[in-house]
């Protein structure tokens, strides 16, 4: 089936219901996009397709024949990093790393959607995220300060 | 400001975890078969039907292991798989090696394991009453409590039913083992204990450690559950290879690993307190019942870290608390951040909240009123010194206006309605040091290359917890360089021997220090080139600043990469060997006494809630603390640290419920059945630092890991005194974690 991932049209040979984690990891070689819980409670696995964050971990690859996926590998423009990445670095978010990358795709999809969330926007948009690490205080603190770079510089 | 070091490779996925590493192609999977009942004796184990399956490349069992069957490192009690007996659901007894995941998956459910079930014990008094212990019960004891209790105005008495905690690191476990010549195995482990995971994986194979590597890169969290128990999988995928000739990888589904891993341990308590009528702690006894699990695995030094918290930062002079680690049918239970801790400091939080309202004198009072101070002795023998108790408590009762909150929760609760608001406060002391006094050592091995690039290795784990970061900075420190000059390596085996596990929050306290130490030898080289090319008779005012060489405090015209270059040509050594063994350590286990700890951390919490009494829910409206960090190396780290410990102890006491059914089967097996923080929980967090270097810290620094994680237990008794402001009659057990449904009234 044919996919379209980070902007390139991708052929695959997968059975339809395969997940599109394991069709980005081991079909794809993206290995940016993370397991963790397999039931789309964690968040670790969080791609955009169409646009929308979505738990690819449940997400059968049939499913999105013909849509476009982004994934975090994709959000940089070569060495120009995506406004949230920026403000991940600025606030030092990470920890142990293993959920971020879900998270910045969800921080990406909620500014695509609001850009100037609110406290409780942030919360609902991002409650599904799990860090063990405890990061929430500086996720909230980088998603206002992409919302503020986004607003100032007038793109991503 | 300094950043995390891989903050870059974070943001743009990619970091590498141990199964993100490119595999063979012809690399094979693994799948474990555990036991379906929680005690019981192995009658037989039929691999047939799954190794009928096509791609089923063998299943291996007990009998399979070339060398011991054995991985307990405390007390060799846990076999690697089960031989004749199965002691908890889980209980590995089975591998299955299959072409991919899936298939190992499901053939193991294929592999037909025939047992006779005995009745199993959950509940660690249970085991206690019948004498099943993993070691003998331990004591500690200060002063004459009997005598003491005689004398006291007040007494009082209770029990406490404190909950395990999930680990949930969101990186499974996991581990590859890839074969090399002559038997040699190589192992990309999610492990905060390379050494442990060598001398596991040689144990099981029968060979000296010498023939394993094991190579830790990064963990996806690891929070003390990767200490211990990142063996087993390093060994399956060991025995894996060495069976097969293949390289062989484990990832655990998220069931398997909530299903068959051990988490912080579950106690019952009974406590004692007596106080003077002026609120003055004068005797304590407590009897601690470790549910240790089936397996020793690290209970016995977990429980010694009860013991030495049990009295948290309180000044008591008659002291005796009895202690067990009990054997049970759940999961062999674990470190777990704070380590035993976290559970001693919780039974005696619940008795001076009940010494509160038996004497009428408000438990904040009464916590300020006992805090230690320089000269007092702990009741393991210690000498009390550079307490910041009092100075913490202080600090955040001025600044964030400690009488205020309490006033405006009293006029909240004057005005009536459904809501009440609870403050508390939650003073810490937690001591630095392994308990075991042999594993506070550690080494580093630092090159630096001819064009002035420097690799650094240490036995230091990098989990999230920013330790190559804290490293980074303390080498470039040290050499006077900048820190983008130096690469932290991976964590190795072959260029580290004998590390000591990344844990007790002392990491960096051991591993920079052994830094410091490989860098005094190299610089000792360094200076005295430099000394011989300026023509200087000796060393002495020499010194490297932003790269240049300085004598005198004068610039000179050598760089850093002219000065290594010109080492390198002159047959100067530009690798160095660290070693650091915390100095002034003891501890008799005799008498109990000694000095175990290099010094403690201190700091004070205040904890808002707004509870809704009807309805049993609550808002942690904010947390604020004043916490003892001795001066930081890296000021950002170490605050995430503490938000992030702050996040797991308030998890713990409140939303993490850990479900048992009286088989021994863990109900909640999965991350719709059990809730962990969320950042919609997560309350605003308000931090300041006091800043006294730390002697023995490198550059001043003090540990900072595990203590933050105690400032949670503050949460549930802001939160019971909310219900007691709405219902003074409330019965509220010091039952934790305060559930919604505990709440509710």
């Amino acid at each position: 089936m044919k996919i379209n991932v980070n902007g390139e049209e991708r052929e695959v040979d997968v059975p339809e219901d395969v997940p599109v984690l394991w069709v980005l990891r081991d079909e794809l070689g993206l290995k940016g996009t993370k397991f963790s819980c397999g039931k789309a409670l964690c968040g670790a696995c969080t791609v955009h397709v169409d646009g929308k964050a979505r738990r690819s971990c449940v997400l059968p690859a049939g499913a999105v024949a013909g849509k476009r996926i982004d994934t975090i590998e994709g959000l940089a423009d070569g060495d120009r990093l995506h406004v949230v990445q920026r403000a991940w670095i600025e606030h030092n978010v990470a920890q142990c790393g293993y959920c971020q990358s879900g998270q910045i795709m969800s921080a990406v999809a909620l500014l695509e959607a609001t850009p100037d969330p609110t406290d409780d926007q942030i919360d609902s948009a991002m409650s599904a995220n799990l860090c063990r690490c405890g990061t929430y205080p500086r996720i909230r603190a980088a998603i206002k300060r992409a919302a503020a770079l986004m607003a100032a510089e007038g793109d991503k | 400001m300094r950043k995390h070091y891989d903050a870059i490779h974070h943001v743009r996925g990619e970091s590498l975890y141990v199964d993100d590493v490119a595999p063979p192609s012809d690399m094979l999977h693994l799948a474990v078969v555990g036991s379906p009942v929680a005690k019981g004796t192995l009658d037989g184990v039929d691999v047939t039907a799954a190794l009928a399956l096509e791609g089923v490349v063998s299943v291996l069992t007990a009998s399979d292991i070339p060398g011991e069957n054995q991985i307990g490192a405390i007390i060799p009690d846990e076999e690697l798989l089960a031989a004749s007996e199965v002691a908890y659901i889980g209980h590995p007894v089975a591998i299955v090696i299959a072409e991919t995941p899936e298939l190992a998956l499901r053939a193991a459910t294929l592999v037909e394991v025939s047992v006779t079930a005995q009745t199993p014990v959950v509940c660690p008094r249970e085991a206690y009453a019948k004498g099943d212990l993993i070691s003998p019960a331990r004591t500690f004891e200060a002063g004459d409590v009997d005598d003491a209790f005689a004398s006291c105005a007040h007494v009082v008495e209770g029990k406490c039913d404190i909950a395990g905690q999930e680990h949930l690191y969101l990186e499974t476990q996991r581990a590859r083992a890839t074969p090399g010549e002559g038997g040699r195995i190589q192992l990309y482990s999610s492990t905060q204990s390379p050494y442990a995971v060598q001398k596991a994986a040689a144990r099981v194979l029968g060979r000296p450690a010498h023939m394993v590597e094991v190579d830790v890169l990064r963990l996806g969290g690891g929070f003390g559950g990767k200490e211990d128990q990142a063996t087993c999988w390093a060994c399956f995928a060991t025995l894996a290879a060495h069976h097969t000739g293949r390289s062989a990888q484990i990832v655990l589904n998220r069931v398997d690993d909530l299903q068959m891993t051990g988490k912080r341990h579950p106690y019952k308590a009974d406590f004692k307190m007596g106080l003077s009528a002026e609120g003055d702690i004068l005797a304590y006894e407590a009897t601690l019942y470790q549910n240790a699990g089936a397996k020793a695995d690290l209970s016995t030094a977990v429980l010694e870290r009860s013991l030495f918290h049990a009295t948290n930062a309180y000044r008591i002079p008659n002291v005796r608390v009895h202690a067990a680690s009990c054997r049970t049918n759940l999961q062999p239970h674990t470190a777990f951040r704070g380590f035993g801790g976290p559970q001693g400091m919780f039974v005696v939080e619940s008795a001076l909240s009940e010494a509160a309202d038996a004497t009428g004198i408000p438990r904040h009072e009464l916590q300020r009123k006992n805090l230690l101070v320089d000269g007092d002795t702990f009741h393991y023998g210690q000498l009390v010194e550079r307490a910041r108790g009092e100075s913490t408590w202080d600090d955040a009762a001025a600044a964030f206006e400690l009488d205020g909150l309490f006033e405006a929760a009293e006029a909240h609760n004057a005005k009536g309605g459904l809501t009440r608001k609870g403050v508390a406060v939650m003073p810490i002391c937690f001591g630095i040091s392994f308990t075991k006094t042999f594993l506070n050592q550690a080494g580093a091995l630092l090159h630096v290359y001819g064009d002035g690039s420097v690799s650094l290795s240490t036995g230091g784990v990098e989990m999230g917890q920013g330790v190559n970061s804290k490293l980074r900075d303390i080498a470039a420190q040290a050499l006077g360089i900048t820190n983008t000059r130096i690469n932290l390596e991976a964590t190795n085996t072959t260029r580290v021997a004998n590390m000591s596990p990344s844990a007790a929050s002392a990491t960096t306290d051991l591993n920079g220090n052994a830094t410091l130490a490989a860098i005094r030898t190299l610089l000792g080289r360094l200076h005295a080139l430099a000394a011989e090319r300026l023509g200087l008779d000796s060393t002495d005012g020499i010194e490297i600043v932003d790269e240049v060489v300085h004598a005198h405090g004068e610039p000179t015209e050598w760089t850093w990469e002219r000065l290594v270059l010109e080492a390198y040509l002159s047959r100067v050594d530009l690798s160095a060997h660290g070693f650091y063994a915390t100095p002034d350590l003891n501890f008799d286990t005799d008498t109990e006494t000694g000095r175990p700890f290099a010094y403690h951390v201190w700091g004070s919490s205040i904890h808002e809630v707004t509870v809704d009494c009807l309805r049993g829910t609550y808002t942690i409206d904010s947390v604020k603390i004043t916490h003892d960090l001795g001066r930081p190396i890296n000021r950002v780290v170490d605050l995430g640290q503490i938000e992030g410990g702050l996040a797991q102890g308030l998890g713990w006491v409140t939303l993490e419920e850990l479900a048992y059914g009286d088989d021994g089967r863990l109900l909640s097996s999965a991350l719709s059945t059990y809730k962990a923080p969320d950042g919609d929980f997560m309350p605003p967090v308000h931090v300041r630092f006091t800043e006294d270097p730390e002697p023995t810290g490198p550059y001043g620094s003090k540990a900072v890991g595990e203590p933050p994680l105690m400032y949670g237990i503050g949460v549930w008794f802001a939160i019971r005194d909310a219900i007691k402001a709405f219902d003074a009659d409330a019965p509220v057990a010091y039952d934790s974690p305060m559930t919604l449904s505990l709440i509710h009234i």
